[in-house]
């Protein structure tokens, strides 16, 4: 019995790494791929080489110094970036947090419309708003200035964010509500003071996820911003092409510094990521 | 003084009406329990007068001021929820000292008060902890002490010792009683547990499906009750109650029932031929040899150390006594059954209420 079942145990975890190793190196490849450019030197880039004869940090000593065409602006864009994703997360987390108090806590009429509403605008791909988007950021001057990527950037992130939010709500205790009420808590004391404190794994997961929304963000920034000293780098990385002769190893090692951010906020987090998210995902 | 009043209160869900025109009063310093079975309507009563449901109707005053109107926070009362309510991100003390933070009381006061309460309720030790640190009991202390620090008018306990083991309920039941005693702050205690309600309440009022059945002391519920519903609720083990019709033959009254004739209290009302339902406690009755009383067989017997309780069976109906002390009764036995007679309750089977 003993052998049948460690036979049947490992059938299963051969099964699944049969699934996940293709999927990791599937994913992984690109990475990979664009990590060895950053350390390749220019012509040896495209060799074909598993890794380049004589990896060198030249192309980061590039970007860093600004000593290209293309990273005229790499620090300034770099901030850019960084102001919307971080301005985009803080509003987003703003308006979830008091739209869940309000529907979840408070109960307010027309709340349920509110939370249909907010999933049906996610029946319409954000490309296709793109255009009523940049008519809409026209008709309020803010063409050209980066509050319209961070507020186009809100609108798209807040209905989802609001959902979460507002299911995880929904798991708090409603006695502590009445306790604190019957304490003498304003329905403001409440939201600051019980039930802030109470969600902050969700307000993270949440916040996180405008973030990194925003900091990933090409089409709009794209559309909304032209002059290259308010673009975000994610589309100024996009510049590069348009050459004939793109410096790609450049252009790779911009791309690898531009992940970095993500990925130390996200592995930082990553254990509010999965709570945080979850918590909304199935009612207790 | 924190006197509380209930006049004609009304309480609709929609279209559901659930508590049905209540009126009462409860006397300052009185611990009054509202006891009855799920779904009777104590606790949405008990949450109307804290402020957290609407009064569909009706009137509920506390020191004579009508408080309708007023919010939760400001009627001067405090609660214990049934699972604590504490919060979870503040330790035992920060808990216990919310309500004066929200007030902006200083923090002389704050640490009297806390410190107060927490010297009652031996809660010193554990005011640095969490409250998934604490046991349940502690918790519920915890939550107690949270209600002593408001100083309130009225203390609401709503049905706070459910979430506990037997052996922590008892303890627990004494320990809110002391405090009572201690305190001598109005309370109203609301539970589904008849023996929490014998036990603490001065006065009990017993309610079924949205209304009084009957309000009184415990002795008074127990040897007086009004009709059927508080006879078999009220007592446990539980009134025996079967149904008879009343006889009268000159001044002679028996009810018969199972072919055997049963005794009836010299008292009692009701004509020859009523349906009634007859009741009689398990601790009215002796147990005798047979040829003694009523004929009756022994069929189950429960030992529980210092009492005894016999399940014996006459005709078809089955009877509980509980008998002080051991017994040699064996099952299938035949016995005799000698009913006090003074203790017989009878009830009219049309209406439940009571007929002597």
């Amino acid at each position: 019995m003993k052998r049948a079942w460690s036979l049947r145990k490992v059938s299963t975890e051969a099964q699944l790494l049969l699934v996940g190793i293709p999927v990791l190196i599937w994913t992984m490849i690109p990475v990979y791929h664009l990590f060895l450019f950053a350390i390749s030197p220019r012509d040896k880039a495209t060799s074909g080489r598993l890794w380049p004869e004589n990896p060198t940090l030249q192309n980061f000593e590039f970007v860093f110094g600004q000593k290209h065409f293309y990273l005229n602006h790499f620090w300034l864009q770099l901030g850019n970036s960084l102001m919307i994703a971080i301005a985009t997360g803080l509003i987003t987390l703003f308006i979830a947090t008091t739209a869940a108090f309000a529907i979840s806590r408070l109960k307010v009429r027309g709340g349920r419309t509110v939370m249909n509403l907010a999933l049906f605008t996610y029946f319409i791909p954000a490309a296709f708003l793109a255009v009523p988007m940049y008519k809409t950021m026209a008709t309020y001057g803010l063409l050209n200035n980066r509050w319209s990527l961070i507020l186009a950037m809100v609108t798209i992130a807040s209905p989802y964010c609001i959902w979460v939010l507002k299911q995880a709500s929904d798991k708090l205790p409603w006695e502590l509500d009445e306790a604190a009420r019957i304490d003498g808590a304003t329905p403001l004391q409440l939201f600051r003071l019980v039930y802030v404190p109470l969600m902050v794994p969700s307000l993270v997961a949440v916040g996180t996820y405008a973030l990194l929304l925003a900091w990933n963000e090409y089409l709009y920034g794209f559309l909304l911003l032209s002059k290259e000293t308010d673009l975000p780098l994610a589309v100024a990385l996009g510049n590069f092409l348009s050459a004939d002769d793109s410096p790609w190893e450049l252009l790779m090692a911009t791309g690898f510094i531009y992940a970095l951010p993500p990925a130390a906020i996200y592995y930082a987090f990553k254990r509010y990521m999965v709570s945080g998210l979850t918590a909304g995902a199935a009612k207790g | 003084m924190a006197s509380v009043s209930f006049d004609n209160i009304e309480k609709n869900f929609g279209k559901v009406k659930v508590i049905h025109g209540i009126s009462f009063d409860i006397a300052d310093g009185e611990f009054v329990v509202l006891v009855g079975p799920s779904g009777c309507g104590k606790s949405t009563l008990l949450r109307m007068l804290a402020g957290l449901e609407e009064i569909s109707g009706g009137d509920i005053s506390i020191d004579g001021k009508v408080i309708n109107d007023l919010d939760s926070k400001d009627r001067d009362i405090a609660m214990v929820f049934q699972s604590y309510a504490l919060y979870p991100h503040m330790t035992v003390g920060q808990n216990m000292a919310f309500s004066l933070k929200l007030r902006k009381a200083d923090k002389a006061l704050t640490d009297e008060r806390v410190g107060k309460a927490a010297k009652i309720l031996n809660l010193n030790a554990l005011l640095d902890r969490y409250p998934r640190e604490l046991s349940g009991g502690q918790r519920q202390r915890v939550a107690m002490g949270r209600a002593i620090v408001r100083d309130p008018k009225v203390f609401l306990f709503d049905e706070p010792l459910s979430n506990l083991d037997a052996k922590l309920r008892v303890a627990m039941r004494a320990e809110i009683k002391s405090l009572h005693q201690r305190l001598k702050t109005t309370t109203v205690y609301v539970t589904h547990d008849q023996i929490e309600a014998m036990t603490m309440a001065d006065r009990i009022v017993v309610m079924h499906d949205g209304i009084v059945e009957q309000i009184g002391t415990p002795l008074e519920l127990f040897d007086h009750p009004c009709n059927l519903f508080v006879a078999q609720f009220i007592g446990s083990p539980a009134m025996n109650v079967f149904e008879g019709t009343l006889r009268r033959d000159g001044a002679r009254m028996w009810v018969d029932a199972d072919g055997q004739q049963w005794p009836v209290p010299a008292s009692t009302s009701g004509k020859d031929g009523q349906a009634v339902h007859y009741g009689i406690r398990p601790g009215n009755m002796l147990m005798l040899e047979p040829g003694v009383g009523i004929s009756a067989k022994v069929e189950v017997i429960e030992p529980t150390g210092a009492e005894t309780e016999i399940i014996v069976k006459v005709g078809e109906t089955r009877f509980t006594l509980v008998l002080h002390g051991r017994t040699d009764a064996r099952p299938d036995q035949s016995v005799g059954l000698q009913i006090d007679v003074d203790m017989v309750h009878l009830f009219d089977r049309a209406d439940g209420k009571r007929l002597s």
